[in-house]
């Protein structure tokens, strides 16, 4: 192929895909419609994905006021903002239940997209940027869980960045030493500590969010140019209007999703589900309490981790990720019912794993 | 009074305590809580610290100054209910009980931890949390922590003593939705009533 057929391709990939004609407020707003059909709540994820966001900056920014990240004060910090300062254990447990709340509100969004074709030419930047959107607020979730400096904390963070240095010995020569140069670089010292903390607060506060603003702007401005997917096989029969039909119901479900989150928050404090041993501030000279292990959200990789081979998980995880990357080239020609099969039976291993991961831990263990 | 002559009596206190075994921690109640609800427990549930009372660190017997071995002494010779107990290795709940039970029912039901919790007042609640301390002891939760307890309990409870909250928030969140709602309902008819208007004048 000649270098001018190249750049005439290249050219018309990125036109397909940022098609600038459409990008003024008639296309993108007055004429913008969405499909009505069966599934048609399913194009409500993304949006609850982005308020939840939204709540996390919002209460994030006000946490900032009172947190203090150093390892002497963290813990003590965390306790003031709850015991203390006013509205303060409701900020904060708005912080812990929306983050979790995103983060399945997005994992939904992932299977119903997939489910939906959504990835269909020409929106398959639409999914590269989500899936990225999906690291990155796993990462969130990872940083922020060291943040308050308690037992569980900084235990479930040294396991995590312990699995790194472990990929080593799978790899040959010189490059074996990699994981731990890249643990060490992410720890900052020997052991996890103030520049972990340090580092961490960085990542969770200014960096990671800088990026998913980036990234959620790409992704946004996708769907904005594309429209919503028609979600179905064959061609949807209705039609509503975007603005101001769709983004009002949008809304409406911002305004339920706030209350819910409201309520909960002001009644259930986050750390009631777990036992009060690991909330302790961290005393590298104490006892360790029986019981650590991440958040509820890497149950789906935390367990089989437990249970099978290292290098199964690594392969696994390797393969998951490419699949997921590659998902509109992978699945172009494949029918939605497969499609939505393959999100049922990923769905039902994320909710098992989840819900009953330590049963079936116990169930192989014993 | 000299340091020296006021900390003698603590010492023969200290030496004292060394030697009675039976009088440090109590570890039976922990294994039963721990062993009958499943959940992770640790000393921290009675005691001030949460690798127990023997040791050097904060509201360990190690540390403890003069006047604080007094209180303990204190706290150890209450072998009667009723009596008024602050001994400085004891948490709130701890001295709770010792003040609830007396010292030696509570060194008896070593033998039956369970019975523990019907020996305590049943409407007491120290974190204030709507969960009666003789339950959360039975519920493995901590009793003077109002963010520590049986989730369901602490919703039907906070839910209760916020009503008022939850129903103008309720009651905002409506309104607010509703006035936005038809705030981008009047922008949407007055661009299309313009787009009519500019349509008609081009004809």
């Amino acid at each position: 192929m000649k270098l001018h057929e190249i750049v005439k391709n290249t050219e018309t990939y990125v036109a397909e895909r940022f098609p600038v004609e459409k990008m003024s407020y008639s296309a993108m707003v007055e004429k913008k419609e969405v499909p009505v059909h069966r599934v048609s709540w399913a194009y409500y994820m993304g949006g609850l994905a982005l308020y939840f966001f939204s709540v996390q900056v919002v209460t994030g920014l006000l946490l900032l006021f009172y947190y203090q990240p150093t390892v002497s004060d963290a813990h003590a910090s965390v306790e003031f903002i709850t015991e203390h300062v006013p509205g303060g254990a409701l900020v904060r447990n708005m912080h812990a239940w929306a983050s979790s709340l995103m983060i399945g509100a997005v994992m939904i969004h992932l299977l119903t997209s997939f489910a939906m074709k959504a990835f269909a030419k020409p929106r398959e930047i639409t999914w590269v940027t989500g899936v990225m959107l999906l690291g990155i607020t796993f990462a969130l979730g990872f940083t922020g869980y060291l943040l308050p400096w308690h037992q569980v904390a900084v235990n479930a963070t040294k396991i995590g960045l312990q699995s790194i240095e472990e990929v080593g010995q799978y790899l040959p020569g010189a490059m074996a030493e990699w994981p731990r140069i890249v643990k060490e670089i992410i720890q900052g010292e020997a052991a996890v500590g103030q520049a972990t903390l340090s580092r961490f607060f960085a990542l969770h506060v200014i960096i990671l969010p800088l990026s998913i603003i980036g990234v959620l702007g790409m992704h946004l401005l996708s769907v904005q140019l594309h429209g919503m997917s028609k979600g179905i096989d064959g061609t949807p029969t209705r039609h509503e209007k975007f603005f101001p039909t769709f983004f009002m119901k949008d809304l409406s479900v911002w305004g339920v999703a706030f209350i819910i989150l409201f309520v909960i928050s002001l009644t259930i404090p986050f750390e009631s589900l777990y036992s009060y041993p690991l909330f302790e501030p961290f005393n590298s000279k104490g006892s360790t309490p029986d019981g650590i292990k991440p958040e509820w959200y890497f149950y789906f990789i935390y367990y089989p981790l437990e249970l099978l081979p290292y290098w199964v998980i690594l392969v696994g995880s390797g393969l998951l990720g490419a699949i997921l990357m590659g998902t509109p080239w992978i699945f172009k020609n494949t029918s939605r019912k497969t499609l939505q099969i393959l999100a049922i039976l990923a769905a039902i291993y994320l909710v098992v794993m989840t819900v009953f991961g330590e049963q079936i831990y116990h169930m192989f263990k014993a | 009074m000299s340091f020296r002559t006021a900390s003698l009596p603590a010492l023969i206190l200290l030496i004292g305590f060394a030697a009675l075994p039976d009088l440090s921690a109590y570890p039976e109640f922990q294994v039963y809580v721990a062993e009958s609800t499943g959940r992770t427990v640790n000393c921290a549930m009675c005691h001030s610290n949460s690798d127990g009372p023997e040791g050097t660190g904060p509201g360990q017997i190690g540390r403890l100054n003069p006047a604080e071995l007094e209180r303990l002494g204190h706290a150890r010779s209450a072998f009667q209910p009723g009596q008024e107990v602050d001994s400085p290795i004891l948490n709130a709940f701890g001295n709770h009980i010792v003040t609830s039970i007396g010292k030696e029912k509570f060194v008896e039901l070593k033998a039956a931890p369970a019975h523990l919790a019907e020996l305590l007042p049943p409407d007491s609640d120290l974190d204030h949390d709507g969960i009666p301390d003789a339950r959360e002891y039975l519920d493995g939760t901590h009793p003077v922590n109002r963010n520590d307890g049986n989730p369901i309990l602490l919703f039907k409870h906070n839910f209760r003593t916020n009503f008022s909250s939850i129903i103008l928030t309720l009651a905002a969140t409506i309104s607010g939705v509703w006035g936005i709602g038809h705030l981008l309902q009047g922008f949407s008819t007055a661009s299309r009533l313009k787009d009519n208007d500019h349509d008609e004048e081009n004809l």
